[in-house]
C-alpha cells in the first residue's frame, strides 16, 4: 500500500542523537556565506536554518518507511517553517522526532505535512520544524 | 546595540538588502555542510532526469541565505524566534564562473511589543523564488508604536 490520509498522526521513533560541533557550525555558516561572529566565537550558536540539517535526518525515517512507498527522487520540498525555542549551540546533543501531520492524496500525487520536534538530552525544546512535501506518484518528467 | 535597532523601527522600515551569487561551488559547499546530497543540486544528468532544465539550488540554501538579511540587521541570530517560507520557483545555477544572482530585500511588516515581523523577498531573474517568507525577531525592548512611516 502507499501513503494515505490514514497515516496522519504516525510518529516515528527518535533519531540517533545528533551532536552539534563548532566545526560543523562554521562549515554551515561558510556555506551560507555568512560571516556573523556568533557562529565562530568561543561558544558558537548555529545559524537558525541549521535546524533543517537535523530535520532532514528525521524526514529520512519517513521517506524510507516501506509502507509509504515514497520515492526520494519524486519528492519536492514545498514549504518550511521553524519555531526556535532557543538557539542551537555547539555541544548540544539534539534528539529529533518526526510525526506525519497530514496527508492529502490528489490525482497522481500526495501532499505530506510533517513536524520535527528537536530537543536536547534533558528534553528542553530547541526547535519545532514544519514542512510540506509534494510526492509525485509517477516520475516528475 | 539592539536598542539602537529598535529605536528606528517602524512599519515599513526597509532592511539593508543583500545580493548573492549562487555558483556550482556554493551548491557543493552547501551539499557538504547540510549533508543534502540530492544529485539535482550538482549533476546536470540527474537534474534533467527529474524533469528540471538543469541543476538547481537547494531550497534551504536560498531560505538560509535570505535570513542573513535579518540576522545582519539584528546582529544576534538568537533573536530570531520563527522563520517560514514557501519554495515557489527553483533557482537554476549555470555551470560557469559567474553563477546566478539572487537579490534579497526585507521590510518590517508587523510590530507587537518587542516582537518584529520581517517579510523577505528573494528575487532571481526578475521572479520571486520564495513565497510568504517571514521571520519574527525579538528585539528585547518594546518598539515605540508608530502606525505610519514618516
Amino acid at each position: 500500500m502507499a501513503i494515505t490520509e490514514a497515516h496522519a498522526g504516525r510518529r516515528y521513533p527518535a533519531c540517533d542523537p545528533y551532536q552539534v560541533s563548532a566545526a560543523k557550525i562554521a562549515e554551515f555558516a561558510t556555506a551560507l556565506g555568512d560571516d556573523n561572529p556568533r557562529y565562530r566565537d568561543g561558544s558558537p550558536i548555529a545559524p537558525p536554518t541549521f535546524a533543517a540539517v537535523i530535520s532532514a535526518h528525521a524526514w529520512n525515517q519517513l521517506f524510507s518507511d516501506p509502507e509509504l512507498e515514497l520515492s526520494l527522487e519524486r519528492i519536492v520540498h514545498g514549504d518550511q517553517g521553524f519555531t526556535f525555542h532557543r538557539p542551537m549551540r555547539a555541544g548540544d546533543v539534539v534528539i529529533a522526532t518526526v510525526i506525519i501531520d497530514r496527508v492529502r492524496v490528489r490525482a497522481g500525487s500526495e501532499l505530506v505535512s510533517a513536524t520535527v520536534d528537536m530537543s536536547d538530552r534533558d528534553g528542553e525544546p530547541i526547535c519545532t520544524a514544519h514542512a510540506t512535501f509534494y510526492h509525485a506518484r509517477e516520475a516528475l518528467v | 546595540m539592539k536598542a539602537t535597532v529598535a529605536e528606528g523601527v517602524e512599519l515599513g522600515t526597509q532592511l539593508p538588502t543583500l545580493t548573492v551569487c549562487f555558483t556550482r561551488e556554493r551548491l557543493v559547499r552547501y551539499a557538504g555542510a547540510s549533508t543534502d546530497f540530492n544529485p539535482i543540486h550538482y549533476s546536470e544528468h540527474f537534474a534533467r532526469q527529474a524533469g528540471l532544465p538543469g541543476v538547481i539550488a537547494h531550497g534551504m540554501l536560498t531560505m538560509g541565505t535570505a535570513l542573513r538579511v535579518v540576522t545582519n540587521w539584528v546582529g544576534d541570530p538568537s533573536r530570531v524566534t520563527s522563520y517560514s517560507a514557501r519554495f515557489t520557483r527553483p533557482v537554476g545555477v549555470p555551470d560557469d564562473a559567474d553563477g546566478v544572482e539572487v537579490e534579497f530585500s526585507a521590510s518590517v511588516s508587523a510590530i507587537e511589543g518587542s516582537l518584529v515581523t520581517v517579510s523577505i523577498d528573494a528575487i532571481c531573474a526578475g521572479q520571486k523564488v520564495l513565497g510568504a517568507a517571514r521571520a519574527e525577531v525579538d528585539l528585547g525592548v518594546r518598539v515605540p508604536h508608530r502606525d505610519h512611516e514618516s
